[in-house]
């Protein structure tokens, strides 16, 4: 591009990425600012001074913090590692462009496109251990269901099987297009020198999909630590600190207790944590693909 | 088609003056409508108080020629939205419901002792009511009226207590628990519980533990904290009213626990009765129609109260028309009205002595009045309240003692400040020490 014409396209976009940046960066700066702050919003319409690493201290030292932090990845852990092996199974269970396999696809995607506070209430109802459907079923197969929402085990489980539910189509969409783009004559060479299905998906397919996978897994990671929604209707972060997670955590500091330099403080602590988590997946990611 | 320079500049000219003219006429209207007063108020988003407001928008709007918008919301986002909007100082509403869960913002309310005075309201509401505590007050002046009230109570089916010969008169939660074990003992067999409550919604479990503590809740240096030994001894109380629910008794939410009552499938509930009154007489919507009686609160403790007050935001524009809004809403025939369609606790005392109703609500009125001339409001904010209410989860749970219970609540509430308007609410209803 000669130096003018690029000259005038700059001027003609920079109001454009001004604004991007003020609206990106600014808040992030701001709550930066605000976490070093000593400011609930109860006590002052504004920040009090400036009180050195007096929150980062107090959340770090937390009990109810770490349990949080615990509880995230727990359920983050085990719904993401389901959703993947769900995802990739379901996805060549239906991979094909026949009108019935298209169909099924469709209703697999469903869970996908409910709010997910309509899925917690709905999800809340079907747990109800005396009169919800999935203990009622249980029943009939002679199985005494578990009190889902009251035990702190189950809770934890209950709150795993709605992420898993919600997010495996989101997988399976993902994987779907990752197959589809596998050369054939891969797959057609290995079946000639005698492989079967499963010794070609392990030694064809899943090498070829793994920098898929891996930025699936850190979508899918991050989506369920930042879940709130789901846990809010479903379980309320109860029983107890039972399926307490860090952004209800936060949310608790900043929204309800109105705790503002103790939220920013929290959430800049999941940022840095979060960072280096980005930074693993796509280091693993460019050593895998080199 | 070409256009000449000239023409262009003539019709662009005209279009533009007329394009201006609009405007300034627009404007001149929207500032000759916006001279019509208007105020906005919040109620919450219960089926009961946001429709009780709704059913007298238009009536209020025709003799007052107020404009009037509502704002509901539920519980939580209510309680949120009036926090964030005062201490940010936006002024969007006008009339404000809440109650002392918001009293750290408190000092943003108008004093309303002049509006009172003037007008005589509150000579009809009941004594306790009108008291600090259920009313709200900041720095000794009155910055709530009650528009409502409710008090946790016990309801029960006399057609069982009358079966099996067993006496509703309690007095204390051991007197009521030696009632559940004669039901649990009686009703074997027929899945029907002795008692329901919503041990699962998190934020009721105090109701339960309140009625049994009789100790303070604010030390005499205006902290938060319990004693130590009353405290232990009512939450093991609450922990055993659990063995009398149902089968998923610590998973019920407050809709469920009414639920299983109304379903007739337990002896007692207890329970908010405005949640339930109205669809507890009605045969649509329940199986104990002419079956139940609201019962006399167990001491030592009390009965924790709802009772929401309008406040008057400091920063509305026409704190006089909020008032003619609070007065409308509030005046006591309406409050009965309310409560008869509604099933809103009417925090008149001439509800409850009028004897038309009396022989249509005999089984309730007179239960409720005894319980709201017993009830208080909590000194605790939402901080203080959450610490609270989430180890009581974990001590339902299993995963800690009682003991160990009031040590965690008490080491979390010593970062907790006490709000100067709490500390008087703990004070006036003998809360302190």
């Amino acid at each position: 591009m000669k130096n003018k014409e690029w000259k005038s396209y700059s001027i003609l976009i920079s109001p454009t990425v001004i604004f991007v940046i003020f609206l990106q960066f600014y808040p992030l700066a701001y709550s930066f600012y605000i976490s070093f702050q000593e400011w609930a919003l109860t006590s002052s319409q504004i920040p009090q001074g400036f009180n050195y690493l007096k929150n980062y201290n107090d959340i770090l030292n937390d009990s109810v913090f770490h349990r949080a932090v615990k509880n995230s990845l727990i359920i983050t852990i085990t719904s993401v590692f389901f959703q993947i092996v769900l995802g990739v199974i379901l996805a060549y269970l239906t991979i094909g462009s026949t009108w019935t396999i298209r169909f099924i696809r469709t209703i697999l995607i469903l869970p996908m496109v409910i709010a997910p506070v309509a899925a917690g209430t709905l999800w809340r109802m079907l747990f109800n251990s005396r009169s919800g459907l999935i203990n009622h079923l249980l029943i009939k197969v002679g199985i005494v269901g578990p009190e889902w929402l009251s035990d702190q085990t189950w809770a934890v489980i209950s709150v795993i099987i709605l992420d898993i539910w919600q997010a495996t189509p989101f997988v399976l969409l993902v994987v779907v297009a990752g197959i589809s783009s596998i050369p054939k004559d891969f797959q057609e060479s290995a079946s000639i020198d005698g492989a079967s299905r499963f010794q070609t998906f392990l030694r064809i397919d899943l090498p070829i999909l793994v920098p898929l996978l891996l930025i699936v897994f850190l979508f899918r990671f991050m989506d369920s630590l930042l879940n709130m929604d789901s846990v809010y209707s479903l379980t309320f972060g109860g029983p107890g600190y039972g399926t307490y997670t860090l952004t209800f955590y936060i949310y608790t500091l900043g929204l309800r207790n109105f705790n503002f330099g103790d939220a920013s403080a929290a959430s800049w602590i999941f940022m840095f944590f979060s960072i280096i988590f980005i930074s693993l997946i796509f280091y693993l990611q460019k050593k895998y693909e080199n | 088609m070409s256009i000449k320079r000239r023409s262009f500049i003539k019709k662009a000219g005209v279009y533009g003056s007329g394009l201006m003219a609009a405007n300034a006429a627009s404007m001149m209207f929207t500032k000759r409508a916006s001279a019509a007063k208007e105020i906005t108020t919040t109620f919450m988003k219960s089926g009961t108080y946001d429709l009780a407001a709704e059913s007298i928008e238009n009536s209020f709007e025709k003799e007052t020629g107020i404009d009037l918008e509502i704002i509901t919301s539920p519980w939580a986002v209510l309680n949120q939205n009036h926090i964030a909007d005062l201490t940010t100082g936006t002024g969007e509403f006008d009339v404000m419901s809440g109650e002392f869960w918001i009293a750290s913002v408190f000092n943003h309310m108008l004093p309303l002792d002049g509006y009172v005075n003037n007008s005589g309201y509150g000579s009809t509401i009941i004594n306790r009511l009108w008291e600090p505590g259920p009313s709200n007050f900041f720095n000794g002046k009155r910055i709530g009226v009650p528009h409502s009230a409710d008090a946790y109570s016990i309801i029960y089916r006399k057609d069982i207590f009358e079966k099996y010969n067993i006496d509703p008169n309690w007095t204390t939660w051991k007197e009521y628990l030696y009632t559940a074990n004669q039901l649990k003992n009686v009703l074997k067999g027929q899945d029907i519980a002795p008692i329901s409550f919503a041990w699962g919604a998190p934020d009721q479990a105090a109701a339960i533990f309140l009625g049994a503590y009789d100790g303070m809740m604010v030390n005499s240096k205006g902290e938060y904290e319990l004693e130590k030994d009353k405290a232990i001894a009512a939450l093991n109380l609450m922990m055993d009213t659990a063995n009398y629910g149902p089968s998923n008794a610590k998973a019920l939410s407050i809709d469920e626990s009414n639920a299983v009552f109304l379903d007739g499938k337990a002896a007692t509930l207890i329970c908010w009765p405005s949640f339930v009154r109205s669809s507890a007489d009605k045969n649509s919507e329940s199986n104990v129609v002419g079956k139940w009686e609201l019962g006399n609160w167990p001491g030592p403790g009390f009965p924790m109260v709802s009772a929401w007050n309008l406040f008057i935001s400091k920063y509305s524009s026409d704190p006089d028309s909020a008032w003619k809004w609070i007065e409308y809403h509030g005046d006591s025939e309406r409050s009965k009205q309310f409560m008869e369609d509604f099933g809103i606790g009417s925090p008149h005392r001439t509800t409850y002595e009028d004897k038309a109703l009396l022989r249509k609500h005999g089984h309730d009125y007179p239960g409720m009045l005894s319980n709201l001339s017993k009830a208080k409001s909590l000194p605790w904010i939402f901080e203080a309240y959450e610490v609270f209410f989430r180890n009581v989860g974990e001590l339902m749970s299993g995963n800690q003692s009682s003991s160990e219970t009031v040590d965690i609540v008490h080491e979390a509430w010593s970062s907790i400040k006490v709000p100067a308007a709490l500390i008087e609410t703990a004070e006036s209803q003998g809360l302190k020490g």
